[in-house]
Protein backbone atom coordinates (compact mmCIF):
# COMPACT_ATOMS: atom_id res chain seq x y z
CA UNK A 1 0.00 0.00 0.00
CA UNK A 2 1.40 3.41 -0.24
CA UNK A 3 2.10 5.57 2.67
CA UNK A 4 -0.48 8.06 3.43
CA UNK A 5 0.41 10.95 4.58
CA UNK A 6 -0.67 12.82 8.22
CA UNK A 7 -2.34 16.38 7.92
CA UNK A 8 -0.17 17.84 10.93
CA UNK A 9 3.21 16.17 8.91
CA UNK A 10 5.63 19.04 8.30
CA UNK A 11 6.25 18.73 4.49
CA UNK A 12 8.09 21.71 4.63
CA UNK A 13 10.58 20.09 7.15
CA UNK A 14 10.31 16.64 4.98
CA UNK A 15 11.18 18.61 1.53
CA UNK A 16 14.41 20.24 3.51
CA UNK A 17 15.45 16.57 4.83
CA UNK A 18 15.30 15.11 1.27
CA UNK A 19 16.86 18.42 0.00
CA UNK A 20 19.98 17.70 2.34
CA UNK A 21 19.66 13.95 2.05
CA UNK A 22 20.05 13.73 -1.50
CA UNK A 23 22.65 16.97 -1.98
CA UNK A 24 25.22 14.79 -0.18
CA UNK A 25 24.71 11.70 -2.11
CA UNK A 26 25.52 13.90 -5.16
CA UNK A 27 28.30 15.33 -3.61
CA UNK A 28 29.64 12.20 -1.79
CA UNK A 29 27.72 8.84 -3.11
CA UNK A 30 30.42 6.77 -0.88
CA UNK A 31 29.11 8.56 2.76
CA UNK A 32 27.31 6.58 5.05
CA UNK A 33 23.79 5.97 4.41
CA UNK A 34 21.27 3.97 5.49
CA UNK A 35 20.17 2.86 2.05
CA UNK A 36 22.50 1.57 -1.25
CA UNK A 37 23.71 3.34 -4.02
CA UNK A 38 25.85 2.64 -7.19
CA UNK A 39 25.84 0.76 -10.33
CA UNK A 40 27.02 -2.56 -8.37
CA UNK A 41 23.34 -2.28 -6.35
CA UNK A 42 21.73 -1.57 -9.50
CA UNK A 43 22.71 -4.73 -11.53
CA UNK A 44 22.89 -7.08 -8.80
CA UNK A 45 19.55 -6.51 -6.53
CA UNK A 46 17.55 -4.45 -9.36
CA UNK A 47 18.26 -6.15 -12.53
CA UNK A 48 19.78 -2.88 -14.24
CA UNK A 49 21.93 -4.52 -17.42
CA UNK A 50 25.63 -3.83 -16.35
CA UNK A 51 27.51 -3.51 -19.86
CA UNK A 52 24.49 -0.35 -20.35
CA UNK A 53 25.47 0.85 -17.14
CA UNK A 54 29.12 0.47 -17.71
CA UNK A 55 28.71 2.78 -20.78
CA UNK A 56 27.73 5.60 -18.67
CA UNK A 57 29.79 8.47 -16.93
CA UNK A 58 30.76 7.04 -13.31
CA UNK A 59 29.46 10.14 -12.09
CA UNK A 60 25.45 9.27 -12.60
CA UNK A 61 25.99 5.80 -11.62
CA UNK A 62 27.54 6.06 -8.40
CA UNK A 63 24.82 8.39 -6.86
CA UNK A 64 21.86 6.27 -7.94
CA UNK A 65 19.41 5.04 -5.35
CA UNK A 66 16.59 3.82 -6.61
CA UNK A 67 14.51 1.14 -5.21
CA UNK A 68 13.37 -0.69 -8.63
CA UNK A 69 13.78 -0.81 -12.33
CA UNK A 70 11.43 0.82 -15.09
CA UNK A 71 13.21 -0.36 -17.57
CA UNK A 72 12.10 -3.35 -17.48
CA UNK A 73 8.96 -2.81 -18.01
CA UNK A 74 9.42 -2.89 -21.76
CA UNK A 75 11.26 -0.16 -24.19
CA UNK A 76 10.64 3.00 -23.74
CA UNK A 77 10.02 3.79 -28.08
CA UNK A 78 12.55 5.51 -30.64
CA UNK A 79 11.20 8.82 -30.65
CA UNK A 80 9.72 9.39 -27.67
CA UNK A 81 9.45 12.29 -25.20
CA UNK A 82 10.25 10.89 -21.76
CA UNK A 83 9.57 12.64 -18.22
CA UNK A 84 12.02 11.49 -15.37
CA UNK A 85 10.52 12.46 -12.17
CA UNK A 86 13.16 13.21 -9.63
CA UNK A 87 15.80 12.23 -12.15
CA UNK A 88 18.89 12.52 -9.20
CA UNK A 89 21.92 12.52 -10.59
CA UNK A 90 20.86 11.27 -13.86
CA UNK A 91 21.27 6.82 -14.36
CA UNK A 92 17.66 6.13 -15.30
CA UNK A 93 17.33 9.46 -17.40
CA UNK A 94 20.58 8.78 -19.36
CA UNK A 95 19.42 5.44 -20.10
CA UNK A 96 16.01 6.60 -21.21
CA UNK A 97 17.73 9.24 -23.58
CA UNK A 98 19.78 6.91 -25.30
CA UNK A 99 17.04 4.49 -25.80
CA UNK A 100 14.44 7.19 -27.16
CA UNK A 101 17.72 8.25 -29.61
CA UNK A 102 18.45 11.27 -30.93
CA UNK A 103 14.89 11.67 -32.70
CA UNK A 104 13.12 11.73 -28.91
CA UNK A 105 14.18 13.91 -25.84
CA UNK A 106 14.65 13.02 -22.21
CA UNK A 107 13.82 15.44 -19.41
CA UNK A 108 14.68 15.06 -16.13
CA UNK A 109 13.15 17.29 -12.83
CA UNK A 110 14.89 16.90 -9.64
CA UNK A 111 14.41 19.30 -7.04
CA UNK A 112 18.06 19.23 -6.05
CA UNK A 113 20.38 21.48 -7.70
CA UNK A 114 23.43 19.54 -7.17
CA UNK A 115 21.54 16.47 -8.60
CA UNK A 116 20.74 18.46 -11.75
CA UNK A 117 24.06 19.93 -12.44
CA UNK A 118 25.19 16.25 -11.91
CA UNK A 119 22.54 14.79 -14.55
CA UNK A 120 23.55 17.86 -17.03
CA UNK A 121 27.07 17.34 -16.89
CA UNK A 122 26.90 13.59 -17.24
CA UNK A 123 24.99 13.96 -20.69
CA UNK A 124 27.05 16.08 -21.99
CA UNK A 125 29.97 13.47 -20.85
CA UNK A 126 27.88 10.62 -22.50
CA UNK A 127 27.61 12.88 -25.38
CA UNK A 128 23.86 13.00 -25.38
CA UNK A 129 22.30 16.21 -26.94
CA UNK A 130 19.30 15.12 -26.65
CA UNK A 131 19.06 15.00 -22.35
CA UNK A 132 17.57 18.67 -20.52
CA UNK A 133 17.27 18.87 -16.71
CA UNK A 134 15.19 20.99 -14.87
CA UNK A 135 14.68 21.93 -11.37
CA UNK A 136 11.07 21.26 -9.87
CA UNK A 137 8.97 19.48 -7.55
CA UNK A 138 6.78 16.29 -8.26
CA UNK A 139 4.25 18.13 -7.14
CA UNK A 140 4.40 20.61 -9.37
CA UNK A 141 5.70 19.56 -12.83
CA UNK A 142 7.77 22.31 -14.65
CA UNK A 143 6.36 20.27 -17.66
CA UNK A 144 3.33 21.34 -20.18
CA UNK A 145 -0.46 19.25 -20.48
CA UNK A 146 -0.29 16.28 -22.60
CA UNK A 147 3.88 16.58 -23.04
CA UNK A 148 5.27 13.44 -22.79
CA UNK A 149 4.82 9.70 -24.43
CA UNK A 150 6.53 7.56 -21.12
CA UNK A 151 6.79 9.16 -17.39
CA UNK A 152 9.13 7.09 -15.42
CA UNK A 153 10.32 7.49 -11.67
CA UNK A 154 12.68 5.87 -9.77
CA UNK A 155 12.10 5.61 -5.59
CA UNK A 156 11.36 9.14 -5.43
CA UNK A 157 7.00 9.59 -5.33
CA UNK A 158 7.01 7.80 -1.91
CA UNK A 159 9.07 10.69 -0.49
CA UNK A 160 5.95 13.32 -1.45
CA UNK A 161 3.50 13.77 0.94
CA UNK A 162 0.65 13.57 -1.54
CA UNK A 163 0.65 10.82 -3.54
CA UNK A 164 -2.40 11.58 -5.31
CA UNK A 165 -1.14 15.48 -6.10
CA UNK A 166 1.92 13.83 -7.12
CA UNK A 167 0.03 11.34 -9.40
CA UNK A 168 -1.92 13.99 -11.01
CA UNK A 169 1.23 15.20 -12.13
CA UNK A 170 2.18 12.56 -13.92
CA UNK A 171 -1.43 11.91 -15.81
CA UNK A 172 -1.56 15.41 -16.35
CA UNK A 173 2.02 15.71 -18.54
CA UNK A 174 1.30 12.60 -20.56
CA UNK A 175 -0.02 12.49 -23.75
CA UNK A 176 -3.75 10.28 -23.86
CA UNK A 177 -1.99 6.36 -24.80
CA UNK A 178 1.14 7.53 -22.59
CA UNK A 179 2.35 5.03 -20.24
CA UNK A 180 3.69 6.15 -16.56
CA UNK A 181 6.43 3.28 -15.79
CA UNK A 182 7.15 4.28 -11.76
CA UNK A 183 9.43 2.37 -9.49
CA UNK A 184 8.58 2.72 -5.50
CA UNK A 185 8.16 1.18 -2.24
CA UNK A 186 5.27 -0.04 -0.75
CA UNK A 187 4.21 -1.12 2.79
CA UNK A 188 2.90 -4.75 3.58
CA UNK A 189 1.08 -3.25 6.70
CA UNK A 190 -0.70 -0.19 8.34
CA UNK A 191 1.53 1.92 9.58
CA UNK A 192 0.86 4.01 12.99
CA UNK A 193 -0.04 7.40 13.48
CA UNK A 194 3.29 8.52 15.05
CA UNK A 195 5.30 6.43 12.70
CA UNK A 196 4.11 8.37 9.55
CA UNK A 197 4.71 11.07 11.52
CA UNK A 198 8.76 10.67 11.45
CA UNK A 199 10.13 12.53 9.07
CA UNK A 200 13.20 10.64 9.43
CA UNK A 201 11.37 7.26 8.36
CA UNK A 202 9.48 9.27 5.22
CA UNK A 203 13.35 9.84 4.38
CA UNK A 204 14.59 6.73 5.12
CA UNK B 1 -3.18 1.52 -6.85
CA UNK B 2 -6.83 2.87 -5.66
CA UNK B 3 -4.79 6.52 -5.91
CA UNK B 4 -3.91 5.78 -9.87
CA UNK B 5 -7.34 4.05 -10.84
CA UNK B 6 -9.09 7.07 -8.94
CA UNK B 7 -6.98 9.91 -10.85
CA UNK B 8 -7.85 8.49 -14.59
CA UNK B 9 -5.31 5.29 -15.18
CA UNK B 10 -5.71 2.33 -16.73
CA UNK B 11 -4.41 -0.82 -16.33
CA UNK B 12 -2.94 0.00 -12.82
CA UNK B 13 -0.30 -2.89 -12.16
CA UNK B 14 2.59 -4.08 -10.43
CA UNK B 15 5.14 -5.52 -12.51
CA UNK B 16 8.48 -6.54 -10.48
CA UNK B 17 9.09 -7.02 -6.85
CA UNK B 18 12.61 -6.03 -5.40
CA UNK B 19 14.24 -6.19 -2.05
CA UNK B 20 16.04 -2.41 -1.83
CA UNK B 21 16.86 -2.46 1.59
CA UNK B 22 18.53 -6.18 1.97
CA UNK B 23 21.64 -5.52 3.99
CA UNK B 24 21.11 -2.02 4.67
CA UNK B 25 21.42 -0.60 8.54
CA UNK B 26 17.29 -0.56 7.73
CA UNK B 27 16.76 -4.21 6.65
CA UNK B 28 15.07 -5.26 10.06
CA UNK B 29 12.59 -2.23 10.04
CA UNK B 30 12.15 -2.72 6.14
CA UNK B 31 11.07 -6.50 6.99
CA UNK B 32 8.74 -5.59 9.91
CA UNK B 33 6.69 -3.30 7.89
CA UNK B 34 7.18 -6.06 4.84
CA UNK B 35 8.83 -2.82 2.90
CA UNK B 36 9.33 -3.53 -0.81
CA UNK B 37 10.35 -1.95 -3.75
CA UNK B 38 7.99 -2.49 -7.15
CA UNK B 39 7.79 -1.48 -10.12
CA UNK B 40 4.39 -0.56 -11.66
CA UNK B 41 2.52 0.41 -15.10
CA UNK B 42 -0.46 2.37 -15.43
CA UNK B 43 -1.27 3.84 -18.72
CA UNK B 44 -3.27 6.88 -19.52
CA UNK B 45 -6.38 6.42 -21.39
CA UNK B 46 -6.87 7.65 -25.22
Amino acid sequence: MAIACPMDLDTRKLHDEIQSIYARVAEDPSGDFHFHRGPDYAAEFLGYDRSALAGLPRQSTASFAGVANPHLMGPIGEGAVVIDIGCGAGMDLLLAAKSVGPRGRAIGVDMTEAMAEKARSSALMAGLRNVEVRIGDAMSLPLDDASADVVISNGVLNLTPDKSVAYGEAFRILKPGGRFLYADIVVGSELSESIRRNVDLWTG
Amino acid sequence: MEILSGIGFKDVEFRGRFDPFRTTTKESVARKFGVIGVNVYARKPN
